[in-house]
């Protein structure tokens, strides 16, 4: 197997992908033509038990349970009363509902496992208010899409589990890892708002709140932070793994559903209709990662691409430099779960034969699908609070209002390779 | 632009809108229920019954280890058999939703006899991919029952019980992908590519979000006639 | 001559020594090895995405030629390999060895005869031992305590003697041992060092509960091609392969408890200060007890299942040696 090769093979599922071919065949495909190449039909009766494998793998049952965490908190309405308490404690500060934009997400980011869940939660609560105060429309465009690549940083995260299911590294150190990078980066884009907000030399604030109000709405907050504290809880002090810390979030969130009265079956409905469509469009791209990288494992791709790049004299801050503008060419064009499964068992190895920590690894991952996630021209998240703008106007205001948080992201990603105790400080406390 | 399916929750909700609540002062003619709609909700609840009740389980499990030094054995073993059956049931719902992301940076942008033929493209590869699916893992099946197979586990559970149960869940993903696939090749073959380019193009973050946004407006309808 | 190329699964690369300093160099220095102009494709099992469980079904299948064969795993497909490690059958090397000896020639002919692979040689990770939190002089200290198991045969074991069985990942069981999820876990006392267990633990018990047999198998088609002096050949180089694995296994095995003991000499891992609690005649029957009170009967109802002369097959070789009737 040599690097044009699978170049070659690499350019072409990137091709099939653009086109518009589903990511799941793309995926499978490469990965069945390149298996029947280098080994005949035997490799055809090697898939089925690689695909039970997957399917049958308790650690991504925690995938729709996750999934089904957020949908229980969105559709009860429990999300859209968190962005009004939050509204009434941080639209004080210069840059008023932008920061409570930043807040919020990273608060439905802690029980939410996706991004664009968190930019279209948030984001449709949000804008129609911050439109009416007379917000810029690019930063309020910018903060949201930003804010809701929170979403799978702080734990718990959808891609988080699929790093680690194929990585075999713990979900729950990878969750644990994800805590202080993210409330970090929360405060880096805080920051930024109050920076540029001051520096514009008029900034906005909102009225202040008499605090009665305020501590009225802290109410508003009891159930996400419940549910986070469960979740999180429960993994970092060993009672629960993954999968367990996901069902006692459930159980929680159905609590909380029951609790303001919402409990309906069509509630119920529209939760498990949403959750199965979503799980089942996520694992079926698992179940094909998994059939590619047998292809990719059997064929010698990895110690091909590892001896390639070591033969280059890379350091591994070289490489690392080297992979975020791969991510960053990369995740402009991928959506990013894609992008994800289609690179992982590629540069894993290289990145860990190099020396670098694999919980590490993860969190940088994830920081690059973050970045994919609101760099033109496919970046969901830009689409998300692009399609939920009130007025009429140009996908390019949530492409620039976006730009200075896709520069923090890089600048960050630097940061933590100056210091990479700041995510593997935590789980070693475990 | 580009557009992809729904990556996360949040963003998507039951198309069928004729099932919402009332979808505030938008909606107010509802559309007759179709078979789709049926099938969909029969799926749905019995992919939403298998999670919450293993929730509840594992949830019991959870806390009867910590608090009473008692461990029901097994439940690990029932998230696997849970995600087996559940996934296959969510590859269906995800199929009849439009969610199996594509990527349509060029899509857009081609001439609309070239879109139409991406389409049933896509739709053909997919019902190709579960028909595959479905034939290799039928050497699981049959090996499971030549060697009566039984898990490693506490309840040493014969493999073929949820070995079987997955299977027929592939094979219903497989028959759904393939009605699709037939429905569009039909539409190919008798020329109705605006039927075709409705029907299977891939789904817009436009349509995506006026779902969300009717149930935004639904939530805070109800949220509001709960306060006055 | 013309090269051969075959290829072999190997054991998960986290399973340490054995693996990283026997098993890979023996695959990979193949033809030097053997004699024979064989180069091997060795790869881990789970760089492959492919779970142990599945390495008979994959075998069958004829992508690869030779496999490092997780017995434990594998039993789910052939419960007749089980009868290698039954819990409590081999508490030492020496008894450990006898009965890989006595067993052989059954797995061979069940192997070939169900999945067309030939067995080449059986060889042991060592023995699964105790390590706790609270002190024990004894193995029937475990009453009422909770135990880290990893398998079913290891949990009513510890039921019998009183604990409650805990099943958690290996990954997981520093943490819980850290926080008193579990009072004890069970594993081989290498793995416990490099995973730091003894950081939260105060005791071990070095006492085999298993000996984690594994076997090297060749798929029939590749051995069939052999011309009968390389078979020969073949033969001899695992077989010669499975003894230094037997030697160094036990080494290691002496090296790590040192090493948790804070004792010398200690090469393979980092020094702890654990008690060594002695093995007494009473903890030796303790676990034998497990072969006639749990293991065998339970295993014998699901082999008979799948095999009807199993249970029959075992009595008639491998219970002599143990002293069963
Ligand atoms: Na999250
Ligand atoms: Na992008």
């Amino acid at each position: 197997m040599n690097v044009g090769m699978i170049s070659l093979a690499f350019v072409a599922m990137l091709a099939m992908m653009l086109v518009g071919m589903p990511i799941a065949t793309s995926m499978a495909v490469i990965g069945i033509v390149g298996g029947i190449a280098a080994y005949g039909t035997p490799f055809l009766d090697s898939i089925a038990p690689v695909v039970w494998g997957v399917q049958n793998e308790n650690l991504l049952t925690s995938i729709p349970l996750f999934v089904l965490l957020g949908e229980l908190l969105l559709r009860s309405g429990i999300a859209d009363r968190m962005y009004v308490a939050l509204s009434a404690w941080l639209g004080r500060m210069p840059g008023g509902l932008l920061h409570t934009n930043i807040g919020s997400c990273a608060l439905f980011a802690a029980t939410s496992g996706s991004s664009v869940a968190t930019a279209a939660t948030i984001g449709t609560v949000a804008l129609p208010s911050l439109q009416k105060r007379g917000y810029p429309m690019r930063a309020s465009l910018g903060s949201l899409a930003a804010g809701g690549t929170l979403g799978i940083l702080i734990p718990p995260s959808v891609n988080m589990i699929v790093y680690g299911s194929l990585t075999n590294n713990s979900i729950g150190k990878l969750f644990i890892a994800g805590i202080i990078p993210g409330l970090l980066l929360t405060g880096c884009f805080m920051l930024w708002i109050y920076i540029s907000n001051v520096a514009s030399g008029n900034p906005i604030r909102e009225p202040a709140v008499p605090m009665a109000e305020r501590i009225r709405t802290l109410s508003y907050l009891i159930a996400p932070l419940v549910v986070f504290g469960i979740v999180m809880g429960s993994l970092y002090f060993g009672i629960a793994t993954a999968t367990e810390s996901a069902a006692l979030g459930v159980m929680a969130a159905l609590f909380f559903v029951w609790q303001s009265g919402k409990f309906t079956w069509e509630v119920m409905r529209t939760c498990f209709i949403s959750t199965a469509r979503v799980s089942g469009m996520i694992l079926l791209i698992i179940t094909a990662a998994f059939i590619l990288n047998l292809a990719i494992s059997l064929t010698g791709v990895a110690e091909a691409m590892t001896k390639w790049v070591a033969g280059l004299g890379l350091s591994a801050t070289g490489l690392i430099l080297a992979l975020i503008v791969f991510y960053l060419i990369l995740g402009m064009f991928m959506d990013v779960l894609s992008m994800q499964v289609a690179t992982i068992p590629i540069t894993y190895p290289i990145a860990t034969a190099l020396g670098v920590d694999p919980i590490w690894f993860g969190i940088f991952i994830v920081l690059m699908c973050e970045l994919g996630l609101i760099t033109p021209p496919v970046g969901m998240n830009l689409f998300v609070v692009h399609g939920i703008r009130p007025d009429k106007g140009g996908i390019e205001d949530a492409i620039w209002g976006a730009l200075p948080y896709a520069i923090i992201m890089i600048l960050f990603t630097l940061l933590l390779m100056a210091v990479p105790a700041l995510v593997t400080w935590l789980p070693a406390h475990m | 632009m580009a557009r992809h399916g729904r990556t996360g929750p949040g963003a998507e909700v039951n198309t069928a809108l004729n099932d919402n609540l009332v979808a505030g002062a938008a909606s107010a003619a509802k559309p007759a229920v179709s078979t789709k709609d049926h099938i969909e909700s029969a799926l749905a609840t019995v992919f939403g019954l298998i999670f919450v009740g293993l929730a509840c389980l594992v949830t019991v499990e959870t806390i009867s280890r910590k608090v009473f030094n008692v461990s029901l054995q097994g439940a690990d073993e029932l998230g696997g058999y849970a995600l087996a059956v559940g996934s296959t049931i969510a590859f269906s719902l995800a199929l009849m939703g439009r969610n199996h992301i594509r990527v349509d940076v060029f899509h857009e942008l081609l001439p609309k006899k070239v879109q139409s033929f991406m389409n049933w493209f896509a739709i053909v590869s997919l019902a190709a991919f579960s028909v595959f699916i479905s034939v290799v893992a039928f050497k699981v099946i049959a090996d499971t029952l030549q060697y009566r197979s039984t898990a490693q586990t506490p309840w040493a559970t014969p493999l073929i019980w949820p070995q079987g149960v997955w299977y027929a869940g592939l094979v219903i993903f497989a028959l759904v992908a393939c009605g699709y696939a037939l429905r569009a090749t039909g539409l190919l073959l008798t020329g109705r590519t605006d039927v075709l380019n409705r029907d299977f193009h891939p789904k817009s973050a436009k349509e995506e979000l006026k779902e969300e946004l009717d149930d935004l407006a639904q939530r805070q309808a109800v949220e509001q006639g709960a306060k006055p | 001559q013309d090269r051969i190329k075959m290829k072999a699964i190997g054991q998960p690369l986290a399973t340490g020594l054995i693996q990283k300093n026997k098993e890979q160099p023996f695959f990979e220095n193949f033809a030097a090895k053997t004699g024979l102009p064989i180069d091997v494709d060795y790869k881990p099992i789970d760089t492959l995405g492919v779970k142990d469980t599945e390495q008979l079904r994959v075998m069958k299948a004829g992508l690869f030629d030779i496999v490092s064969l997780r017995v434990s795993q594998n039993s789910r497909d052939e419960p007749t390999i089980l009868g290698l490690d039954l819990v409590g059958a081999s508490p030492d090397y020496a008894t450990g060895k006898k009965v890989a000896k006595a067993y052989f020639d059954t797995i061979d002919a069940r192997l070939q005869q169900q999945f067309q692979v030939k067995l080449l040689g059986v060889w042991p990770f060592g023995p699964q031992i105790l390590f706790c939190k609270k002190p024990i002089t004894k193995l029937a200290d475990v009453k009422g305590m909770k135990v880290r198991v990893y398998d079913q045969n290891l949990a009513k074991f510890i039921e019998l003697v009183g604990g409650t069985p805990v099943p958690v990942s290996f990954a997981d069981t520093h943490q819980s041992l850290s926080l008193g999820v579990v009072d004890c876990a069970i594993t081989g006392p290498s793995s416990a060092n490099s995973a730091g267990w003894p950081e939260v633990t105060t005791h071990q018990l070095p006492i085999g509960f298993q000996m984690a047999l594994n076997g090297y198998a060749m798929t029939l088609k590749a051995w069939n091609s052999l011309k009968p002096d390389q078979q020969a050949k073949l033969k001899a180089a695992f077989e010669a392969q499975t003894e230094e694995i037997w030697k160094y296994s036990e080494e290691l095995f002496q090296d790590a408890l040192n090493c948790n003991a804070g004792k010398d000499p200690c090469t393979t891992g980092k020094k702890y200060k654990l008690v060594n609690v002695p093995v007494t005649p009473a903890d030796l029957d303790l676990v034998r007890s497990a072969v006639s009170k749990v293991s065998l009967p339970a295993w014998a109802e699901v082999c008979d299942k799948s095999n009807a002369s199993c249970s029959q097959k075992w009595h008639a070789t491998v219970a002599p040696v143990l002293g069963l009737k």
